[in-house]
């Protein structure tokens, strides 16, 4: 229902350079035919969509399951909009503050987190994300606890003498865009790197792959430093958009939402994660015209998703792609 | 065969929901003359407790006006919107309201957080935000000529009811040491905030200070520290599925009828006290409304209420009631359905709720009348009802 | 000063006899499904609401709100547990987690749709107070540590002596063998998840006296408490579940005391992951399990 950029465009030849502009194009032009409320159900898939591919790193390719992905995203927000409320920083230097301060804070928490196996380490992360809330909530000083952040302003830029806000659904719609569009291209870029390949060795068997001379340790120290960089930009992004930031920014909901965005699009696949971004907060949405039953549905959908599509939806995408090359 | 058939009925099934979204967006603003009223309150998952009598109240209300002929000849239709208690999906669920369903006016939210977030995108719409449960001051702090010109809020804030509450504990009781056991949200911290900013004019002190999460069930250490803190009351402000809670467990520790509970958490309604009637005695409470609250208007709120839906209605179900039929009077006596007309006639208003006159001052904030009560004999007994001026930062 | 510490304690071991009679049914869960689950807290909330309902609609005792209560919960494990558990032994880790996301989801707000979103008042139960060696309790608290004490010891003879028990025990350790010597592994998944979903929903009936307040979301906040339990005991390990639900009742006791109410959630997470830096495998070595 939704266009967007696809990097898996930028490969190959036949109706699927055609097909990708298009999608290109339509992702542009979105605002000249949809809406406030579908482009602003677009700009919170986008917004999900970087900590998404942040976790894609991770579990798609290098094969951790992590729940940490809100701890990071509350930071990255709280990071952000305290720049902007009590400095008036602009909005790049908040933004890549964002990410930096969630990188940073990864580093010591993966260290030892990532010294566990499998469910340990889910646990783990998990409580990155409840003891994330509680220093929320209780460092008043810093974040003012429960009341929260509020009125951040919007997104402007300056740059010398010129500066510019970013206002209106339209302008944050571009904004958002672009931003998702060169987060996707990063994805894109260290995955077909050498050092993607070794991730995808270490998700494969780790034995072997370290046995074959890949640091392993290292990788995955970096790889989940990376995902939180990803986290913390979709969080200074959130923060800039709804304009409050809370406590309740710190909550599984979140890591849940994005883990169902890498699994149902296709973890391992960047268009599948772009997709079940696009698919999964279209599907919240859709479902509001039944409030009562909305949330019902949604876990009958899960269900629906884990049975039927184990792999995602990506390989119905591999097979519509593969059916646009054959049509040469 | 059944699997890949179930597969293809799950796809199209989400096409089909997909397709549904696009295609209601074609709704247009409805011709027929209902006054479309949203309402944002969290109706899934674990706050759904608090969303469920708002809806109940707000649908109450507008019944009521339906079968009187609505207003001005037209029907109010409340149009419910799941906020899931936090800000996304709050504020998508405004966005939804005002672009699909191009409601006019909005109710809500419970949460203060949600309630904030969700400012900007009405005045941004020019839609009408009427809030009626969330207490954080920020929210009329940034109101009417702080600079939100279309929330409104008929809700009480927390700064009015902590001074009237320790005034009342002071000079009445006496007392001068608390402990605090409040709930670990805005509303409880912002409460006890305000407290700590009037203790000096009393000459008191907080001895203890806790906070629990929504949903806790066990206060039996906290209560022991309590009692052995030497305290003479605690100050609670909270929700009220904890009251009955903590009730019991004061019984448990040896505290109840030792030392009170002051602040709010409805220690007034007949469940609580049911609960635990030594606990309750003496509690001392700051309301916005009480069931029991002696008004002919109340009591007959009361009584439909549970003729509708079989539970007594609480705070939310109340002021949600009222913020309809509030608005109502508001449409009614702008004559039109125009929103600038119909803010205008907001600003202005002489409404006679419940429980007294509420007009709003400069700020959007409904200046309302607090009740105080007290827990005498297991029955609430009125004290007095106190309304003051707020305020605001310069 | 030494008698509020030892009351503490006791504070401490009376909600950790809560934390472990729902817990235990989880790590027995793990044990043989390999799934953390999430909807776990679900079923200590149906629990409750069959308790809830039988008092409130039939006016029934409490004793037999007990049992309508266990079996309504079990009724709705044997569906859940057939067309969703079933299927996810051997299911990678993260479909374990959607799914049983998935059935947290439908199961918590079918019951909002049902009964209505509000919170309602459970009245049933023994909640006088007695005093014991100087230590007031409700005697419904008694009535928690004791029949905690019956589910362990019990659990303990039949994992040990039992069929059913020792093939539990065996799926746990290697599923494949099981099913090369005829162990029907889908049939003790089956069954391992509705003991474990009843004793969740036992533990909902037991505690709703003392916790007073039903409602549809109730479970969630039960879940993220079992978890860190279960991770500490060792995943699958029904004496250390047990002995970690203490740890983690008295360090909760303690820290409210002594530190503040509004950090007690944080420390079951804090401390799974100070035991986690000491000890990769939990306080128990996963390998001992049952």
């Amino acid at each position: 229902m939704t266009p967007a950029e696809s990097p898996v465009a930028k490969t190959g030849a036949d109706l699927r350079i055609p097909f990708g502009l298009a999608l290109a194009g339509l992702a542009c032009m979105a605002p000249l035919f949809l809406g406030n409320y579908p482009l602003h159900a677009i700009i919170i898939a986008l917004i999900f969509l970087l900590p998404a591919h942040g976790l894609n790193l991770l579990l798609g390719y290098t094969g951790l399951l992590s729940l940490a992905q809100a701890a990071f995203f509350g930071i990255g927000a709280y990071a952000s909009a305290l720049l902007a409320v009590h400095f008036g920083t602009p909005f790049y230097l908040n933004f890549l503050a964002a990410g930096l301060v969630a990188g940073a804070i990864a580093l010591p928490l993966g260290i030892p987190a990532l010294r566990l196996r499998s469910t340990s380490f889910v646990m783990c992360t998990l409580g990155f994300v409840i003891i994330g809330q509680a220093i929320a909530k209780n460092w008043i000083g810093l974040t003012r606890g429960d009341m929260g952040l509020a009125a951040i302003p919007k997104p402007y830029f300056a740059l010398g003498p010129a500066s510019f806000t970013v206002s209106g659904t339209v302008g944050f719609y571009y904004l958002v865009l672009a931003i998702a569009a060169l987060a996707t291209l990063a994805v894109y870029l260290i995955v077909r790197s050498p050092a993607g390949r070794n991730m995808i060795a270490i998700r494969e068997n780790e034995t072997l792959a370290e046995s074959v001379g890949i640091p392993t340790w290292h990788y995955k120290l970096i790889v989940f430093m990376i995902s939180a960089v990803f986290a913390g930009l979709g969080g200074s992004l959130y923060a800039h958009y709804l304009t409050v930031v809370s406590p309740l920014t710190f909550q599984m909901y979140y890591s849940t939402t994005m883990l169902i965005i890498v699994l149902g699009g296709g973890a391992g696949t960047i268009s599948g994660v772009i997709f079940g971004s696009l698919l999964f907060v279209g599907l919240t949405e859709a479902l509001r015209v039944a409030p009562e039953l909305r949330m019902i549905a949604y876990g009958f959908f899960l269900l629906g998703l884990v049975f039927w599509f184990p792999n995602g939806f990506a390989p119905l995408i591999g097979r519509f792609w593969s059916f646009l090359e054959r049509r040469k | 065969m059944t699997i890949e058939l179930s597969r293809r009925g799950f796809c199209i099934g989400t096409a089909l929901i997909g397709l549904q979204t696009i295609s209601s967006g074609a709704f247009a603003r409805s011709e027929d003359g209902t006054v479309k009223l949203g309402l944002v309150a969290p109706m899934s998952g674990p706050n759904a407790r608090y969303g469920a009598f708002s809806l109940r109240g707000a649908e109450m209300a507008a019944k009521e006006i339906n079968t009187a002929g609505g207003v001005g000849g037209r029907k109010i239709s409340v149009m419910p919107a799941d906020s899931q208690g936090t800000p996304v999906e709050g504020v998508s669920a405004t966005r939804r309201l005002i672009d699909q369903s191009q409601v006019d006016y909005i109710i809500g939210d419970v949460s203060s957080s949600v309630t904030l977030a969700m400012q900007p995108v009405a005045e941004d719409a020019g839609v009408l935000l009427l809030n009626a449960a969330s207490s954080n001051p920020m929210i009329t702090y940034k109101a009417g000529v702080g600079g939100f010109k279309w929330t409104y809020r008929n809700y009480p804030t927390d700064e009015n009811r902590a001074l009237i509450v320790l005034q009342y504990a002071a000079e009445k009781k006496g007392f001068t040491k608390y402990a605090v056991l409040s709930v670990d949200t805005d509303y409880g911290r912002a409460a006890i905030e305000f407290t700590k900013k009037y203790l000096p004019r009393f000459k008191s002190q907080i001895l203890t200070e806790d906070y629990y999460k929504e949903g806790e069930v066990d206060f039996r250490s906290v209560l022991s520290k309590i009692r052995d803190s030497g305290a003479q009351a605690i100050i609670m402000y909270g929700n009220a599925d904890s009251t009955p809670i903590v009730g019991r467990q004061m019984i448990e520790v040896g505290i109840a009828g030792k030392i009170p509970l002051i602040g709010n958490a409805e220690f007034n309604t007949a469940s609580s006290i049911k609960a635990a009637p030594k606990a309750l005695e003496g509690a001392i409470e700051a309301a916005a409304w009480l069931p029991a609250y002696d008004s002919p208007k109340s009591k007959a709120f009361v009584e439909k209420f549970i003729a509708e839906y079989g539970e007594a209605p609480n705070n939310h179900a109340y002021v949600h009631w009222e913020t309809v039929h509030l608005l109502a009077k508001a449409i009614e006596q702008a004559q039109s359905i125009d929103r600038e007309k119909v803010r205008a006639a907001l600003s202005a208003i002489h409404y006679e709720s419940a429980v007294g006159e509420v007009t709003f001052d400069d700020h959007n904030q409904a200046r309302l009348p607090m009740i105080l009560l007290e827990i005498e004999h297991g029955k609430p007994a009125i004290k007095g009802a106190y309304s003051a001026e707020i305020d605001y930062p310069k | 000063m030494l008698y509020t510490v030892i009351e503490q304690v006791v504070n401490g071991i009376v909600s950790g006899s809560v934390y472990a009679i729902v817990a235990v049914g989880m790590t027995m869960i793990f044990g043989v499904l390999r799934a953390i689950n999430f909807a776990h807290g679900e079923y200590y909330m149906l629990g409750t609401f069959g308790a809830w309902f039988a008092i409130d609609y039939f006016d029934l005792p409490y004793p037999v709100a007990i049992v309508i209560g266990v079996v309504a919960t079990a009724l709705i494990a044997v569906v859940v547990g057939n067309f969703v558990m079933q299927r996810i032994v051997g299911a990678p880790a993260e479909a374990g987690v959607l799914a049983t996301l998935g059935v947290a989801l439908i199961l918590q707000n079918t019951v909002i749709l049902v009964f209505g979103g509000s919170y309602k008042f459970f009245s049933g139960g023994y909640i006088e107070p007695v005093t014991l060696f100087g230590f007031t309790l409700a005697e419904q608290r008694i009535l928690i540590i004791i029949v905690g004490l019956i589910v362990f010891v019990g659990l303990e003879l039949m994992v040990t002596y039992s069929r059913i028990g020792k093939a539990m025990r065996a799926v746990s350790q290697n599923i494949e063998c099981c099913a090369v010597v005829g162990i029907d592994v889908r049939h003790i998944a089956l069954w391992t998840f509705i003991l474990g979903a009843g004793l969740a929903g036992l533990s909902g009936v037991l505690t709703a006296p003392v916790n007073v307040s039903v409602y549809g979301g109730m479970g969630e906040l039960i879940t993220f408490k079992t978890l860190p339990i279960i991770i500490m005991g060792g995943l699958g390990n029904v004496r250390g579940t047990f002995v970690a639900a203490m740890i983690l009742g008295i360090a909760e006791s303690l820290v409210a005391t002594y530190v503040g109410l509004q950090f007690r959630d944080t420390v079951g997470f804090a401390t799974l992951m100070l035991v986690l830096m000491w000890r990769p495998h939990g306080l128990f070595s996963a390998q001992a399990r049952f």
